[in-house]
């Protein structure tokens, strides 16, 4: 087992290596490039890992342990979830958010952070080449990679509790949960901010043309923050369930890694455009002087997490419409439910399934 | 093993299963036609500038559109798949171009600029490329073809399932939320009006799609291990798509190109 | 190849009481047992142990013993039970595949899954259209047919497999009435082809049809058994909430009303 953890952090750390030295690192580029390296290291090690174990046990046990039937079922219906759903948002609604994660996210939930990166990957190649039109997307397979990052930080999330229900809790709790997350996306956003400044500053852009507009962008993402904590504490006290605090501190980390590893993609394959309703504010930054590196990951800042705390959100309401039975049955399931596993009365002659 | 439908002792497959397409171009191996969709899309991006898409879209696109007659089918549907993105593309890199200094016009606080222009162009070809590739392909081949083709080569059963169940999974939750939409409207849900409306008039529409698809979930497992898809090890195929040497060296001739082509970008001889 | 239940009790997971208790079931071959009771009364739950699902696919506990033949089947996985117990839902949509284009494909999905021989597959994919009737909707999308005709299907997919036995539960449920007379037809061929099956239904008519012998179940006990036209004649049907059969209905209206019910029957059919 340890051998394969160490083959698939060696392939990691010698990837990043190459990537590191192999990269475009000037100061204009060097945010993004960072970004997709990782995410290139990250899939030589997950390559690594299964290489490793295949040849060690000529399976792939530890991996398709976690596929029974049920996750296999599941899968196309999040798919398709994600292929439609996020084709009618690019196509019809001129938004800029995604929403084009839901059943990544949900198979993270249920089944697991390997099923949720696969599910994401998956659902991404098909929706370019296989998905026939009017659904079919034009630019979805280089995302791929994203959407296996946000499918497997969702099954870590829920893995560890995140997404379990805590409602009726007292009002000291909810209070202090909305401090720490107010704190935690107030820090968040003020790292992105600085990280963002780091990254255009030294590009320089014309800050004599419209500077009106910069102010007007940064009003905007003041706006979008300002909207999330004040959403966050109104589900806070209205259902008094403290998760809403731990659904957006989820979906905020969740928005900002899918930010950093998809504006280089969008950047360096389609100039930033992908003809959905994020080109404006694309845009916007492009008038006040950004280039397209920073341009993009200025959208995606913005973009990505508030479409993945609303899809956190949505997943967790979906989740919690579903009868604990059914919910019970994923290999996950127990960690949606709330108080954690049902106890099971045993007794000398009942039995679970021996397989 | 590869081969097309064969007339076999007893019985054989009804007609309509693994019937050849109508042209030689429909006739070729599904892989042979991803794998030129991919490294066309690939390439596309690899090669930047203007006249490597293009001519990429004229060989690798029309040619083969051409020999198959889909050509008409090929530049409506690729056009239409484009079409947002072009638009989007042009219109942000004509006017939001910073560093350019050639001014065609201006409107208001906005300025068009030549070098705008030209980057748009350049993405544009890009992404014509890519979508007339993924447009060939899909009207060539049958995307049930193609995991069939995979699966013979070794890919596991269970990831041909999710490959061909997402396929036909769309279109059915369409029809769904289609259904539940008159429903709903003969409930008076009210689907016109203010777009702030509209979206309120998807919720009723989402939620019982994804609840009721994801319900159905449990009923599909227990009917498809009732049919022992779970049993470990290789299952039979009824039939496969043909494949031959020649193919299988065009398959490998097009990778090696594209890595070559990668290496050579990488290597700073192409600008 | 008997399918024999002793002794069985299940409980679904997280469940306080169990479903089913004290359940003792012989199915023969060749013999039709049907399986009555209100909604809820454990018939579905009845039905999946019996295939093996619960425990295996649906969790939860079990007690008691099946034997297939005298094997006991504790220790086998579902895919191994699968070749020998079929089972049939209610709802004849949700049992596609999803992966078949056409109903031929989706009728050699199971032997496929079995990884046996090419021709075999094509062969007993035939055999069972043809047991079905509905060989000529072969090339037909599975996705576009009537539920009744989906129900069919179903049934062909199973009986591709060469199971020993049929469990269905409720086949016509959610079948309109054209869809149940396709169904019911089908079974009753079925059965006097020699095929042995567990059939649940709510709609006893089904079962004066086709089920030489009956069991009734109430909250998870077994309340009365017997040959089929002993157990539908007992007055404690009522009690346990089955509905009778028409025919039944019809002879205790007369005898209420007064009237002769050999002559109502006759005037009636």
């Amino acid at each position: 087992m340890i051998t394969r953890w160490l083959a698939a952090l060696v392939g990691f750390i010698v990837v990043a290596g190459i990537g590191l030295v192999v990269g475009n690192f000037s100061e204009e580029q060097a945010g993004n490039s960072w970004a997709l390296v990782a995410a290139i290291a990250l899939a030589v090690g997950f390559v690594v890992y299964a290489g490793v174990e295949y040849a060690q046990t000529g399976g792939f046990a530890s991996i398709s342990s976690q596929f029974g039937m049920r996750t296999l079922a599941l899968m196309p219906v999040a798919i398709a979830i994600n292929i439609i759903l996020g084709a009618a948002v690019a196509n019809a609604l001129k938004v800029p958010i995604y929403l084009d994660s839901i059943g990544t996210i949900l198979v993270g939930a249920l089944a697991g952070p390997i099923p949720g990166a696969l599910t994401g990957f998956v659902a991404n190649i098909l929706w370019q080449y296989i998905i026939p039109p009017p659904f079919q997307g034009a630019v979805a397979a280089p995302f791929a990679i994203v959407a296996a990052v946000i499918g497997l930080l969702a099954g870590l999330f829920a893995r560890y509790g995140a997404l379990r229900p805590r409602p009726d809790r007292p009002m000291s709790q909810l209070f202090s949960g909305a401090v720490i997350t107010v704190a935690v996306v107030g820090g968040v956003s003020w790292l992105a901010f600085l990280g963002y400044e780091q990254i255009i500053g030294p590009a320089g852009f014309e800050v004599a043309s419209d500077e009106t507009l910069f102010v007007i962008l940064g009003w905007l993402a003041l706006a979008m923050v300002a909207a999330t904590v004040v959403g966050l504490i109104v589900l806070l006290f209205v259902r008094r369930d403290l998760t809403a605090a731990y659904v957006v501190v989820a979906g905020l980390v969740t928005g900002v890694v899918a930010a950093l590893i998809s504006a280089p993609i969008s950047a360096n394959l389609f100039g930033g455009v992908t003809g959905a309703g994020t080109d404006f504010l694309v845009a916007a930054f492009r008038q006040a002087g950004a280039d397209i590196g920073a341009a993009t990951l200025g959208q995606g800042l913005i973009s990505d997490p508030v479409d993945k705390i609303t899809t956190f959100f949505v997943v967790y309401l979906v989740l919690n419409a579903m009868a604990t039975r059914t919910k019970a049955r994923f290999p996950q399931g127990e960690r949606l439910i709330e108080g954690g596993a049902e106890v099971a009365e045993e007794g000398d002659e009942w039995r679970g399934a021996s397989t | 093993m590869a081969g097309s439908v064969d007339l076999i002792e007893g019985r054989s497959l009804p007609a309509a299963i693994g019937r050849p397409g109508p042209s030689a171009v429909h006739r070729l191996n599904p892989l042979t036609k991803a794998t030129l969709a991919t490294t066309t899309s690939v390439a596309a991006v690899v090669l930047g500038g203007l006249v490597g898409p293009l001519l990429l879209v004229a060989v690798a696109v029309v040619l083969p559109a051409i020999a198959a007659g889909v050509v008409g089918r090929l530049a409506k549907t690729a056009l239409l798949l484009a079409l947002p993105i072009a638009l989007s593309a042009f219109l942000v890199n004509v006017f939001f171009f910073p560093g350019a200094e050639t001014v065609l016009f201006r409107i208001g606080p906005i300025t068009a600029t030549a070098e705008g222009l030209g980057f748009a162009f350049e993405i544009m070809a890009r992404i014509m490329a890519i979508s007339g590739a993924v447009t060939l392909f899909y009207l060539t081949t049958r995307p049930a073809d193609l995991v069939l083709d995979l699966e013979r080569r070794g890919v596991s059963p269970r990831v041909a399932f999710v490959a061909n169940a997402s396929v036909q999974t769309v279109p059915a939750m369409v029809e769904r939320a289609a259904q539940i939409t008159a429903a709903q409207r003969a409930r008076g849900l009210d689907t016109e009006g203010s777009p702030w409306r509209r979206v309120r008039g998807i919720v009723p529409i989402v939620g019982p799609v994804i609840l009721g698809s994801i319900a159905e979930v449990e009923e599909r497992t227990m009917a498809l291990e009732a049919r022992a898809f779970t049993r470990p090890g290789r299952r039979t195929l009824l039939w496969s798509p043909a494949d031959s040497r020649a193919e299988s060296l065009v398959r490998w001739g097009l990778l090696i190109g594209l890595v070559a082509l990668i290496g050579l970008r990488i290597g700073g001889v192409l600008a | 190849m008997t399918l024999t239940l002793r002794g069985i009790g299940y409980r679904h997971a997280g469940a306080p009481r169990p479903a089913l208790l004290d359940i003792d079931l012989d199915l023969a071959d060749g013999t039709v047992v049907g399986l009555a009771g209100a909604s809820e009364a454990g018939k579905t739950t009845l039905c999946l142990v019996a295939s093996g699902l619960a425990p295996r696919t649906v969790g939860g506990r079990i007690r008691g013993t099946l034997h297939l033949d005298g094997e006991n089947v504790d220790r086998w996985p579902m895919h191994r039970l699968a070749e020998r117990i079929g089972i049939g839902f209610q709802n004849p949509a949700t049992q596609l595949s999803q992966v078949a284009g056409t109903v031929f494909e989706e009728v050699a999905f199971g032997p496929m899954n079995l990884g046996i021989d090419r021709d075999e597959v094509i062969d007993r994919t035939w055999e069972a259209l043809e047991a079905m009737g509905i060989e000529a909707l072969a090339e037909r999308d599975p996705e576009r047919l009537s539920g009744g005709q989906q129900q069919l299907l179903a049934m062909a997919g199973l009986l591709a497999m060469r199971p020993e036995h049929l469990v269905l539960d409720e086949p016509t449920a959610q079948l309109d009435p054209a869809g149940t007379a396709l169904v019911a037809d089908a079974i009753g061929r079925l059965a006097r082809s020699g095929t042995s099956i567990l059939i649940a239904e709510q709609k006893t008519d089904l079962l004066a049809a086709v089920a030489g012998e009956m069991v009734v179940l109430a909250e998870g006990r077994i309340v009365l058994r017997g040959p089929t036209a002993e157990v539908l004649a007992d007055p404690r049907l009522d009690e346990v909430g089955v509905a009778l059969p028409s025919a039944v209905r019809l002879r205790r209206a007369a005898l209420a009303a007064g009237l002769d019910p050999a002559l109502v029957a006759e005037t009636a059919a």
